[in-house]
């Protein structure tokens, strides 16, 4: 859970690293945009990029991280006039932007806003992938029942459709329930709908 | 330039030589035949002339056979009396000198007497003369025999019957020669060479002045004597054939020198024509080129009266040449409220002293419609070398014109524009540069105060944070005190100047502008020569930018109402300038940003406008400000002090 900060500014990567320590935050400065992406990539935490910089843009790396499918949420620095660029970089996704100067705590709220989406996202992603794998155990006709389930259909129309017996309906459902870890078919909707979302 | 021939005119050129060859050939033709017909008179006189002389010839002759055959019956009566021949003959040879000897001859053809006597060694008489005029008993002629001393003659012999008996024979002795000489008369003989020749053309006898080669001849049989003996004729050439010739070589002379003068004539004639064709050619080719111009051509004479014009010059003025030439001065494209001056400028002109660069003048179209013209006069010298007039070129130079004043607009726009960039990108990497410093010291005092409020810090990092805080202040003042040095480098270029004269400029800068948004700009300047200590050239931003900005925003203004007031008053030593616009007004939550830099009510603006315009006049220790205008829109104003002058 680190805040990475990358900016071509010496100044400003070290008051940015005093400003998170006092609120308690750990933070990695790195110099530039080709500095970050030489090394490992981060799992978890948050990255705040200066928008103008020498070499490699905070753009560009913002673009060369998600093309690389870091999920990390970002928030860019910008200055006078870099507004517009900001609005670009939201409308593809990232978390947010701060005018420089700053304001008092303005952008460490907002890196602690940053770090708990991420989080968040991340616990999601572990959940997303339990269900993938329970979902994946389930047989062909395990899934077709379920999908029938879902959608609100009776044991009677359910055997009607698949052309088995009402028995062998009553099975499926049973190992399906067991399987993806619900008692209830509304909370197999449930946990199905948050794993679109 | 091609020189076609015209059929008429080569008909024209063959006809007067076609005439001369007829009478050449006709006069020849006549000549010829009257050569011919002189021919043939003097060759039927040559006929009937020696006819004539044939007849004289045969009457001769005849005359002698009678005499003779007299003289052969008185021998036959008188027994041969030799007496009586001597005489007879004697007197025949003596009165016909024809007659070279008469001999008696007996049966025998024995000479007995001979008149004149003989000489001893006669030459025999020709022997089948004798023997035919024997037998027939009637006189025989002989052939040419030849006659002493060397000449050629015949015999007539007349045979002297006694009792039917040949007694005797007469033979006369004819000298052809002496025939010839005696019986062709002298008219004769001067035209003709007469001669007597034999069955072969070998000439026995003649009669002939000179030994000239004569020309036609005729040949009549002389019969008597006969033998095919022949009297031939031949003309002498005439004299008059000289003139004759002469007369005809005069005529062909003059034939060929009339051919030679005719030939002269026409080709000066084709000369004269090629000439023609080359002025026509010429002229064609000027005037192509004269209605080919944009550029207008004026003549006139010495008095101003227009001589000509070229399409150029009615299409620029919109009347037709033929409205034009011949009109005095004024002109019918001359400004009504100008006619003075003009008339004063044409008389310049006129006096010779059209300036040599040309010079500029207003004119009006016949369709109201006013243009700029460029005029270069230049004296109008005629083939004779005389001054006859000026030829005036015009141009219309309109678009030029306003070529150049958009130009120049374009380039003050561009000015305006660069200098407002520089200021924005200067402004803008400003606010970028100092960003860095202010967000860092943001950052330290932020994290500062986290620490503090937090309790839990370490003093050595506290005091550690707000000495890089100085620093970053430090880096921050550096910065400024930059933009000051850089401020302080483009400081107004202050000089005492009008403001009226400064207002006019700018109001003369937007006017194109201003018609085309359909604004009317009126000015109302009270103050009199405002004097100001300024720099024009930035006063004159202010200006353009105030009456820009007030342009447009009329833009939703109704046409009728897009006016904008420029007025100047005086009060308290300083002048006041006011520039009232019917827009849409200043929205009342822009009013306080109004002036603030980057802060544009326009889609493109770039919001330094007004705030340097502000900064201008502050420099120049004025004020500027905003206020509604009561009657819609706004009225931006700012006041200046006066210079003492």
């Amino acid at each position: 859970m680190k805040v990475h900060i990358v900016d071509d500014d010496e100044a400003i990567r070290d008051s940015l690293t005093w400003l998170l320590s006092s609120r308690g935050l750990e933070a990695e400065a790195h110099p530039s945009a080709e500095a970050f992406l030489a090394r490992q990539e981060p799992a978890a935490g948050c990255l705040v990029l200066d928008i103008r910089m020498e070499g490699m843009s905070g753009l560009d790396l913002f673009d060369r991280i998600r093309d690389r499918g870091c999920r990390l949420p970002v928030i860019f620095l910008t200055g006078h006039g870099d507004v517009p660029i900001a609005v670009q970089a939201l409308k593809k996704g990232a978390f947010d932007f701060v005018e420089k100067p700053f304001n008092d705590n303005d952008l460490v709220d907002k890196v602690i806003e940053a770090l708990a989406q991420d989080a968040r996202r991340r616990a999601r992603q572990a959940g997303a992938d339990s269900l993938a794998a329970r979902l994946a155990s389930l047989s062909e006709r395990e899934r077709q029942v379920m999908d029938l389930i879902l959608e609100g259909r009776m044991n009677k129309v359910i055997a009607d459709r698949l052309g088995i017996s009402m028995r062998t309906v009553e099975v499926h459902r049973a190992h399906v329930f067991e399987k993806m870890g619900v008692k209830t078919a509304v909370e197999l909707a449930r946990l199905m709908v948050a794993m679109k979302g | 330039m091609e020189n076609r021939p015209k059929p008429a005119r080569e008909t024209l050129h063959a006809m007067p030589l076609a005439a001369i060859v007829l009478v050449v050939l006709l006069l020849g033709a006549f000549l010829w035949l009257l050569y011919r017909s002189e021919r043939e008179q003097e060759y039927h006189s040559l006929i009937k002339n020696i006819l004539w002389v044939e007849q004289n010839l045969g009457f001769q002759l005849a005359t002698a056979e009678e005499r003779l055959e007299h003289l052969a019956e008185e021998l036959a009566r008188r027994h041969l009396d030799m007496a009586h021949f001597k005489a007879t003959a004697g007197h025949l040879v003596a009165n016909g000198p024809e007659i070279e000897r008469i001999l008696l001859l007996g049966p025998d053809r024995r000479i007995l007497a001979a008149v004149p006597p003989s000489a001893g060694g006669e030459a025999p008489v020709e022997g089948g003369t004798f023997t035919m005029a024997a037998k027939l008993g009637k006189r025989a002629f002989s052939g040419p025999v030849s006659t002493p001393p060397g000449g050629t003659g015949f015999e007539m012999q007349v045979p002297v019957f006694r009792d039917g008996k040949l007694a005797a024979m007469l033979v006369a002795i004819f000298s052809l020669d002496d025939l010839l000489g005696s019986h062709v008369p002298w008219w004769v003989a001067e035209k003709y060479r007469v001669s007597i020749v034999d069955g072969n053309g070998n000439e026995l006898g003649t009669k002939s002045r000179l030994a000239v080669e004569p020309g036609r001849s005729y040949v009549v049989p002389l019969d008597p004597p006969g033998h095919d003996m022949a009297l031939k004729a031949s003309v002498y050439p005439s004299e008059t054939s000289f003139t004759r010739n002469a007369l005809a070589a005069a005529i062909l002379g003059l034939a060929v020198s009339a051919i030679l003068s005719l030939w002269a004539v026409r080709r000066h004639i084709q000369r004269r024509v090629a000439a023609e064709q080359a002025l026509h050619a010429e002229h064609a080719f000027r005037k192509a080129m004269e209605d080919s111009l944009t550029v207008g051509m004026r003549a006139r004479d010495l008095e101003g009266r227009i001589t000509y014009v070229n399409p150029a010059f009615c299409r620029m003025v919109g009347w037709p040449a033929e409205d034009l030439v011949g009109r005095s001065p004024p002109m019918p494209y001359w400004l009504p409220e100008d006619v003075e001056a003009t008339m004063a400028l044409n008389q310049a002109v006129l006096d010779g002293q059209a300036p040599r660069e040309g010079f500029e003048l207003q004119f009006r179209r016949r369709d109201g419609d006013l243009f700029d013209a460029l005029i270069y006069e230049a004296p109008l010298i005629g083939a004779d070398g005389r001054h006859t007039g000026w030829m005036g070129s015009v141009l219309d130079i309109t678009d030029r014109k306003r070529a150049q004043e958009l130009a120049a607009r374009e380039q003050e726009k561009l000015q305006q524009t660069a200098r407002l960039v520089t200021m924005g990108e200067m402004a803008s990497s400003l606010a970028h540069e100092l960003n860095q410093p202010l967000a860092a010291i943001a950052s330290y005092a932020t994290g500062c105060l986290n620490k503090l409020a937090s309790g839990k810090f370490v003093r050595e990092d506290l005091i550690q944070a707000v000495e890089k805080l100085a620093a970053q202040a430090q880096r921050a003042g550096r910065i400024i005190r930059r933009v000051h040095d850089f401020v302080r480098k483009s400081e107004p270029n202050m000089a005492p100047c009008f403001l009226d004269d400064v207002i006019e400029d700018s109001i003369g800068f937007v006017e194109a502008d201003a018609r085309q948004r359909g604004v009317r700009i009126e000015t109302d300047i009270r103050a009199v020569r405002p004097l100001v200590l300024g720099d024009r050239i930035m006063l004159g931003q202010v200006m353009l930018n105030l009456i820009r900005n007030g342009m447009e925003a009329m833009i939703e203004t109704p046409a009728a109402d897009r006016r904008l007031l420029v007025s100047t008053t005086e009060a308290e030593g300083m002048i006041l300038v006011a520039v009232a616009d019917r827009g849409t007004g200043v929205m009342p939550d822009a009013v306080d940003r109004l002036f603030t830099p980057f802060f544009s009510t326009k889609s493109e603006g770039m919001g330094m406008g007004l705030n340097i315009c502000r900064s201008v006049i502050e420099q120049h220790r004025g004020r500027l400000w905003f206020q509604g205008n009561p009657e819609g829109g706004s009225v931006f104003r700012f006041a200046l002090p006066m210079a003492e002058p």
